[in-house]
């Protein structure tokens, strides 16, 4: 099954300039433009590359966000920050 | 950020600042500092180091500001200065290589990437965790950064002294070769991309 035609549900196959969306789109998922919602609406659902863009952009910072170990910190780190700051205090 | 020294803190509002403002960042600088060391010992010392620097230089952060891009900005400094040198892990690709050749503001934002959302969904965290490791220390900093600290553009530059449109510039660079990187790993899982089906 080819998802890429299923999806693309009356969007433009072919985005006039990528470079531009993109970067937009981008900085959107990094929370970097006010008042987005509209745009994106609007580019995700007239632009397949766009929308293709967005969604695999997404998955990466979710997967970053919530797949990426955390190390825990060790215990004795705390005390031993505390200990030497007792020390030049 | 200032280096300068603002005020002079009495010994209780220096505590308060240390206990209430830097200490409850310590998960943050840990996952950061290991991140860039890929070694226990080596995270700790460094952690470590950065708190006492803080707590030494703490009358230049001025109180009720963002102490923990301030705290992130004093471990980097301090990884680039005393422990990449003895790092374990070598740095992959050479600082001033990639800080002269990686920072112009000049980026193509074409795609460079056949990846499909779903099959970077369906990816176990050893494999994220992997790639990103395995990406030059400047661009694994940038994803750490924005993606896993939630930092912005703006904390972003601050914290690495470097222009707003070079953050913008790096990450997208960054993640492409993230993108590259996890490719690699959707393939050996059997997921088709757009190029096989072509």
């Amino acid at each position: 099954m080819d998802m890429n035609e299923e999806s693309t549900q009356g969007r433009k196959l072919k985005c006039t300039d990528t470079s531009k969306c993109f970067e937009l789109l981008e900085s959107i998922l990094d929370g970097e433009i006010d008042n987005s919602k509209e745009i994106l609406k609007e580019k995700l659902a007239k632009c397949q590359p766009c929308f293709a863009h967005f969604h695999l952009e997404q998955a990466i910072r979710d997967v970053l966000k919530n797949k990426c170990t955390k190390h825990e910190v060790p215990n004795e780190l705390v005390d031993s920050i505390r200990k030497q700051i007792q020390e030049i205090k | 950020m200032s280096e300068v020294q603002r005020r002079k803190y009495s010994q209780e509002e220096k505590n308060s600042i240390f206990d209430g403002e830097f200490m409850p960042h310590i998960d943050s600088m840990y996952n950061f500092a290991y991140r860039l060391t890929f070694d226990e010992d080596d995270a700790k010392d460094l952690v470590q180091d950065t708190y006492l620097k803080a707590y030494r230089f703490i009358n230049s952060f001025e109180q009720g500001t963002n102490a923990k891009a301030w705290l992130f900005r004093i471990l980097k400094n301090s990884f680039i200065n005393e422990y990449r040198r003895k790092s374990k892990q070598p740095a992959k690709v050479d600082y001033q290589e990639v800080e002269t050749y990686y920072n112009s503001d000049d980026v193509d934002y074409q795609s460079t990437s056949d990846m499909r959302a779903d099959s970077v969904k369906d990816m176990l965290g050893d494999e994220i965790s992997n790639a990103l490791n395995s990406l030059a220390v400047d661009f694994r900093t940038v994803i750490i950064l924005c993606d896993l600290e939630g930092f912005t553009y703006e904390e972003m530059s601050k914290i690495l002294d470097i222009p707003i449109g070079t953050v913008r510039s790096r990450l997208h660079r960054a993640r492409n070769l993230l993108k590259e990187k996890l490719q690699g790993y959707a393939k050996n899982m059997g997921y088709n991309t757009d190029e096989e089906e072509e």
